[in-house]
């Protein structure tokens, strides 16, 4: 099985002539199937630039990146919006859409495939919800759940289109210690259950413990470090 | 997959797991899902957009009720402006269209019928040579001063004189009349003229007959038929042709304003006026009861700036509406552009999303003509009956009205779209 993420050589940087700005250099980086990798590093050494690549949201410049089979340099605007519906997405806000429901947000991520029908969509909506604790709040609009069971409902959201990668970018900035350890402790939990492999950037401390591996960035550049330790079953 | 191999298998019974976590249910892992090549459902690819418009245009009530305001404001002042334009010149040729003969003889330099250019009355006779003309009757028409039987106030009205027993001519009421008009000064009024012309319907319910002063001479209204002011007059009066040549002694007999021409059963009215074409000398110019109408609409509509001032309205109310709802749908956007880069990040393409914006306007298009419309009908209903105006809404205007509106709309939603580029997925994290 290929790897569901392989970069190589990649490069990117912001502006032109003058004042362009290299934010990435030579990055190279592979994630195995179901591996949970933590991107650690202080702000502005490229983090969430790369995040943004990997995901399909910025067009590549140089290097090389496949993600899910697809090669991303060169890629068409169309080509990288068919492959945004690939990937789980977590917000370090939660994002939800106000005027929807919690069912009816998590089923936006399902909307686009035309195999699905309504019934099937807001069925698989609903368990989602349930399995992130929050069968009962399938009802409820964004603004009458806390901030973690927002976050969990953009959990469940990002893992109901059933994805191939889950990318995640301080998903517990916004929460305190307790609802953030849970939400990334579910997301570890449902992704391990599927073999999703999870690229999560974080400067939060108290969740490193769920990483299988932890790289850590500085400069646009990756720096060597220490493998995580292996991670108990949960 | 390796990820898998860490975890030791649970009992399949464990509450809250996933349907498809086998490792933790026992179960054989179910085949991955082959992604089937995207097809098109264009019912679901029109239906969802619209619908997560809809929930988003409900979730905001009283931008909601704004936007629908601004729609059905623009649709009250189109309609009114076009059912004023269209009255107007439904009124202009209000006699005209009256007149139920055949095919008509006019004189080519007449612009407008309460100006004619008169024609050799000659030419009616010589009508009458063709076998498919069973009757051609002269028409006289003039301007008259009409004293108020009750202030006395003098007002401009239309005479119209014809031979009454020849059966080519005929208004509403008139055929009881017949009798009467035949005595000499006598006349049967419009009912529809305006007020200002006396109370002549109740006086004559209330005395009968009785004696007006038209053009400096007493005449004696008989009776009532029905015609409708138009431009060139406020009212009007028929009497028979007689009667006419009493009242304007300046006119000549051999010189009338129109010929109106009854064919025979069974004649063909276009070859009919094919043939008068041919026959005749080119004083005359042959029209049906249908061009005879739009001729003088031509008038009002080409020669008066009347066409362009309504036109114009029209337009200023559209444009306004347009830019109430491109505020709307805009605000709309921008107000929400983390969630609609959301979605984008989530794989929604710039085009789904653009159909989302433009089906919001479309929504706003029905839901403000709707009341619109409603609101637009009890209008025409009142102001018709203030200003005796012909105003009626009827189903060509109103279709006509909504493709403007939903065109309208369709624009605003095609400008606001524009701001959908502002969502950058790149920029959420």
């Amino acid at each position: 099985m290929t790897a569901p993420v392989e970069i190589a050589g990649l490069g990117y940087a912001y502006g032109e002539g003058e004042l362009r700005r290299p934010v990435l250099r030579d990055i190279a980086l592979t994630l195995a199937p179901g591996e949970i990798v933590l991107l650690t590093g202080p702000s502005g050494s490229g983090k969430t630039t790369l995040l943004t690549l990997i995901g399909a949201l910025r067009a590549m410049q140089e290097g090389r990146c496949r993600v899910l089979g697809e090669e991303l340099l060169g890629a068409s605007e169309g080509q990288r919006v068919a492959l945004r519906r690939r990937i789980g997405f977590i917000f370090q806000q939660h994002n939800l859409l106000g005027f929807l429901t919690a069912q009816q947000n998590v089923a936006m991520s399902i909307e686009l495939d035309p195999a699905t029908s309504e019934r099937a969509r807001l069925e698989r909506a609903t368990a989602m919800l349930a399995a992130v604790g929050l069968s009962d709040r399938g009802a409820s609009r964004p603004a009458q759940l806390s901030g973690g069971q927002r976050q969990r409902v953009a959990v469940a959201r990002a893992l109901a289109g059933d994805p191939g990668l889950i990318l995640a970018d301080e998903p517990t900035a916004a929460l305190d210690r307790q609802s953030g350890g849970e939400v990334v402790r579910l997301l570890r939990d449902l992704a391990k259950r599927r073999g999703v492999p999870i690229l999560l950037v974080t400067h939060d401390p108290r969740i490193l413990d769920i990483a299988d591996r932890i790289i850590a960035m500085e400069d646009g550049r990756i720096v060597p470090t220490k493998q995580a330790e292996a991670v108990p079953a949960p | 997959m390796n990820a898998h191999a860490r975890h030791p298998p649970v009992p399949a019974a464990t509450p809250g797991y996933l349907p498809w976590a086998p490792e933790l249910t026992g179960e054989p892992s179910p085949p991955p899902v082959a992604r089937s090549p995207r097809r098109i459902d264009p019912a679901a690819a029109l239906w969802l957009p619209a619908r997560l418009a809809w929930r988003q245009l409900r979730a905001e009530k009283a931008r909601l009720f704004s936007a629908i305001a601004g729609v059905m404001f623009a649709c009250v002042l189109v309609f009114m402006q076009l059912g004023f334009r269209s009255a107007l010149f439904d009124s202009a040729t209000a006699l005209l269209a009256s007149f139920r003969a055949d095919l008509y003889l006019m004189h080519p330099l007449t612009v407008v019928s309460f100006k004619p250019e008169t024609l050799p009355r000659v030419r009616a006779s010589q009508a009458l040579a063709l076998p498919e003309v069973a009757q051609a009757v002269p028409v006289y028409l003039a301007q008259a001063t009409w004293r108020n039987p009750v202030n006395g106030t003098r007002r401009p009205i239309q005479l119209v004189g014809f031979d009454l027993e020849a059966g080519v001519m005929d208004f509403p009421g008139l055929a009881p009349l017949i009798p009467a008009l035949k005595q000499p000064d006598t006349m049967a009024f419009d009912l529809r003229s305006r007020p200002e012309f006396g109370p002549v319907p109740a006086l004559l319910a209330d005395r009968g007959p009785f004696q007006a002063q038209v053009a400096n001479r007493r005449m004696e209204v008989v009776g009532l038929i029905e015609i409708g002011p138009s431009f060139g007059a406020d009212g009007n009066v028929v009497m028979s042709e007689t009667n006419f040549r009493r009242l304007v002694k300046e006119r000549l007999v051999s010189q009338v304003d129109l010929v109106a021409i009854k064919l025979a059963p069974g004649a063909d009215p276009a070859a009919a006026a094919a043939r008068l074409r041919a026959v005749m000398p080119p004083d005359v110019r042959v029209f049906n009861g249908r061009e005879l109408v739009q001729f003088e609409r031509d008038y009002w509509e080409e020669a008066t700036p009347i066409g362009f001032i309504f036109m114009f309205g029209s337009i200023m109310g559209l444009i306004v509406g347009m830019v109430i709802v491109y505020q709307i749908l805009f605000s709309d956007i921008a107000s929400h552009l983390k969630e609609y880069a959301t979605l984008k990040a989530m794989g929604y393409s710039n085009f789904y999303l653009g159909r989302a914006v433009l089906s919001a306007a479309l929504i706003l298009a029905v839901l403000g003509f709707l009341p619109g419309f409603a609101l637009s009908t009890a209008l025409y209903d009142f102001v018709g009956k203030g200003t005796f105006l012909p105003l009626e809404m009827d189903a060509e205007r109103a279709l006509g009205v909504f493709a403007m509106i939903f065109t309208m709309c369709a624009t605003a939603g095609l400008l606001a779209m524009r701001k959908l580029r502002d969502a950058n997925p790149a920029d959420m994290f």
